[in-house]
């Protein structure tokens, strides 16, 4: 049977990567007795997946894992899998719901199209700027470059960003800058929220501690 | 919303460091308790990394006994990586514990476990993190925790004296909890310090080295050791749990977030080692062998597995095989994990013919390496440090695992061991080279991928060990050796890896320290020395400048002559050594008598082929719950 389980990831537990998180959801699921079904091959592994990887110190509101329970096993079900790992996940790994997704035939992270962030720039000094103007002076621009780190290459290369920007609002406040972005996301195209932030802050000039930033994905969307 | 404790500033600090899961707490089984409804709060502080700290047993093992116990809270402090300690510097943010962000300074005691001696300077690096003064002497005002020690280098505590109130040696099943106790009733009873170490004095295994006064002769060596408190015992007999089977051992285990050097679920078999290797430590502190029913065994085991979710179930002892119903018990756990899908792995099996259906079995094949631990190049040192192994044992093992398809064999050995010549030296290449041509002779000429490790470390004797009285080999004298083993194991397929030397003899220094040392290791650490036994953090010139530093105020006239006190001179039979106030059940005399049949290449039968003598049946019944053969 396959599922979808939606879960927040706020807290300390931020500060626990992808993987790791993973690994989580992987015992978790054994704690509970849930039996998953198996990969074939030499080196079986559950079949599970997040819809998309969150980056360490984000929080996440709207996160999902899927996953497969074993042909044969047939103890739990729907609400009663979610209520048994609710008792057991670790703080700040809130489990939201549980759907059956028969009908899945991709995989979620090849579905995902999209996802909004709300990201929070804290600043020394009020801008002088309203939430237009800074609008305008950043999504004004014609192309907006990025450095992007390559995984395999060392140099990093020069993209335009524009295009995967599909929505920005700028909202700044006294003590700092929140900004609501919608961002392409999943394996077609993507688009970091760093990358985002790194020419924001370099285009409107401001000065801030990059480790005071803190950024939560509200949103994950999907295709139709 | 973020937990009690976490703060901007925190939040901020974790964002800039490497693996920040290190600094956060907050694992699956991690206790939680409000600190307002306990009597005595404590810190079990590792002076290593969290993924270090996380892989030793003996704190779950401790964790869960004092957690047990609802007057008690028992949090984690680990040493914070070099990144770490430099952002918590510059932001003023002191060392906490992970249960709960408390600062350490503001808990009651604060509790370190010695491992290894390279650790050392990382407890003063983490007192200092905690704002806590290093010095005992410098913390009687003021209301800073009890600082206290245990662990295998507490049976040697002297080098730590200036640093730490008092020591518990032997096991801490239950003279950690008699202490913490001990401690909650003397905060409501309003007891002077003085007064509560005296209390604590009394329990089984508690060294409170104020207590005692040491002397020392013109000659540097201790001329005197004098009880300067009646109400401390004469000599610190050794804690001990004489029914393993019936102390408790943790099923809810704390399981890390980040990978760790072993995230397994680990079940203890037993306790203690009959073999009598003579350069052995745990060999001797450990006795006697205690073992648990292979019931329990089990059970322990699957509920470990059940509360964690573990992937791989290990089981801890000093030599897996010596466990007296080890094939019905191991057949058995790899039935059961078998059926869950889990793996099992079983360290340092003696390699029979069991031993390879049960590897077979486990490994299938994905096989890793086969190691032995032959530890000395010829029968004659082996006779010497009554190490139980022959080339026989050694090349029909390999014989076996060479034609079930094993291509990887790892060979480890000791240089600088009492007598040890060349020739043995040579015996530790012959070995490697017979490995191989046993592998030409079933896998033909060619050889196939087949490779031997050879790794050597460097001999450090210790404290109760029948080598205690023994010098050690210089770094001068450690060079040369591996350079002769380096050129004499240029053989094709076998890879030479040998141990730090440096290293080696400041081990040495501090497992056979006096009280004096502690001099040394806080220069050490004023220089910069943390993590000293990364090899990418140690800092040898620090060392040596710290050397240099204190030998005046030691007494020495120079650095040189005062490593060669510590290090390179062997013991009078007389000598009183530091750590002769700690009593480890086994006698001074049977230690004498077995160097002295180490020097003529005796050796002694292991002791469940009868009693050896070594003195510890005086104090608590030997083979408790084992099968007598």
């Amino acid at each position: 049977m396959k599922y979808i389980i939606k879960f927040k990831k706020t807290g300390v537990i931020c500060y626990t990567s992808h993987l790791d998180i993973m690994k989580v959801f992987k015992r978790s699921f054994k704690r509970a007795g849930i039996r998953l079904a198996y990969s074939q091959g030499f080196n079986p592994h559950p079949k599970m997946g997040f819809a998309q990887p969150l980056s360490l110190g984000y929080r996440g509101y709207d996160e999902y894992i899927e996953f497969e329970t074993a042909a044969d096993y047939n103890e739990k079900y729907g609400e009663e899998i979610l209520e048994a790992l609710k008792r057991i996940m670790p703080e700040g790994l809130t489990l939201v719901s549980i759907k059956e997704a028969p009908e899945l035939k991709k995989t979620l992270a090849s579905m995902t199209v999209a996802a909004e962030y709300d990201i929070r720039i804290p600043l020394a000094q009020p801008l002088d700027e309203d939430a237009k103007a800074l609008w305008s002076r950043y999504m004004g621009q014609e192309r907006i470059t990025a450095l992007k780190k390559q995984k395999k290459k060392k140099e990093p290369v020069v993209i335009d960003i524009k295009p995967k920007i599909r929505q920005l609002t700028f909202n700044p406040k006294d003590d700092s800058l929140v900004l609501n972005a919608v961002l392409d996301a999943g394996s077609e195209s993507n688009l970091s929220p760093e990358l985002l932030i790194d020419t924001v802050i370099s285009s409107l000039g401001i000065e801030c501690d990059r480790a005071e930033i803190t950024v939560s994905r509200l949103e994950l969307q999907f295709k139709e | 919303m973020l937990k009690m404790g976490i703060d901007k500033e925190l939040e901020s600090i974790l964002k800039r460091v490497e693996k920040p899961a290190r600094y956060i707490g907050g694992e699956v089984n991690m206790v939680r308790k409000n600190p307002d409804d306990v009597s005595v709060r404590i810190g079990f502080a590792f002076p290593d990394t969290y993924e270090i700290g996380m892989s030793y047993m003996g704190m779950q093992i401790l964790y869960n006994i004092l957690n047990g116990n609802d007057r008690i809270y028992c949090e984690r402090v680990f040493a914070p990586a070099a990144d770490m300690e430099a952002i918590m510097r510059e932001k003023g943010r002191k060392l906490y514990t992970l249960e709960t962000f408390t600062p350490i300074d503001e808990i009651d005691i604060l509790g370190f476990t010695l491992q290894y001696e390279m650790s050392y300077t990382n407890i003063l690096n983490m007192l200092d993190l905690g704002g806590i003064p290093l010095k005992k002497q410098d913390r009687m005002d003021g209301n800073y925790p009890l600082i206290i020690a245990g662990g295998p280098c507490a049976f040697n505590p002297e080098p730590l004296v200036d640093f730490v109130d008092a020591f518990l040696i032997g096991d801490g099943e239950e003279s950690l909890e008699k202490v913490c106790l001990a401690f909650a009733d003397a905060k409501a009873d309003k007891l002077s310090r003085e007064a509560f170490l005296e209390k604590i004095a009394e329990i089984d295994g508690v060294y409170v080295p104020e207590f005692y006064e040491v002397k020392y002769g013109s000659d540097h060596a201790i001329s005197e050791v004098g009880r300067i408190n009646e109400n401390a015992p004469e000599t610190v007999t050794r804690a001990i749990v004489k029914d393993i089977e019936k102390a408790e051992f943790p099923v809810n285990n704390i399981v890390p977030f980040i990978d760790t050097v072993h995230d397994r679920s680990v079940v203890e078999t037993f306790r203690g080692c009959t073999r009598g290797c003579r350069f052995c430590q745990a060999g001797m502190i450990y006795r006697p062998v205690r073992e648990r029913t292979p019931e329990t065994i089990e059970k322990l085991a699957m509920e470990q597995l059940a509360n964690t979710g573990h992937e791989e179930l290990s089981l801890l002892s000093l030599s897996t095989s010596d466990y007296s119903r080890f094939e019905p018990m191991a057949t058995g756990l790899m039935g059961l994990c078998r059926k869950q899908n889990v793996s099992l792995s079983l360290p340092s099996l003696r390699l029979d013919s069991f031993s390879f259906r049960v590897l077979e079995e486990i490994q299938g094949y994905r096989k890793s390496g086969l190691t032995f631990a032959p530890e000395a190049g010829t029968q004659r040192l082996r006779d010497v440090i009554n190490k139980n192994i022959t080339e026989d044992d050694i090349f029909s093992a390999t014989r076996q695992a060479v034609e079930l398809g094993w291509e990887h064999i790892k060979l480890y050995f000791m240089i600088g061991l009492p007598t040890e010549t060349y020739e043995d030296l040579d015996g530790i290449a012959d070995i490697a080279k017979k490995i191989m041509d046993i592998n030409y002779d079933v896998r033909g000429r060619k050889g196939g991928r087949f490779r031997v490790t050879v790794s050597v470390s460097n001999f450090v004797p210790k404290p109760h060990t029948p080598f205690q009285w023994e010098a050690q080999n210089t770094a001068e004298e450690f060079v040369e050796k591996h350079n002769y083993l380096s050129s004499k194991l240029r053989i094709k397929g076998v890879t030479f890896n040998y141990h730090e030397t440096a290293t080696s003899n400041l081990e040495a220094v501090f497992a056979r320290g006096d009280r004096r040392c502690g001099r040394i290791l806080e220069e050490a650490w004023k220089l910069g020395c943390r993590f000293d036994g990364w090899t990418e953090h140690f800092k040898p010139e620090a060392w040596k400048e710290a050397f240099e530093n204190c030998a005046a105020d030691l007494g020495f006239d120079s650095a040189d002559d005062m490593e060669a006190f510590y290090n390179y001179r062997e013991r009078t039979a007389e000598e009183i050594f530091p750590w002769d106030m700690i009593n480890p059940f086994v006698s001074r005399d049977y230690f004498l008598a077995e160097r002295n049949k180490a020097v003529k290449c005796e050796t002694t039968h292991d002791c469940r082929e009868g009693c050896t003598g070594c003195g510890v049946n005086r104090y608590t019944d030997c083979f408790v719950n084992c099968k007598q053969k």
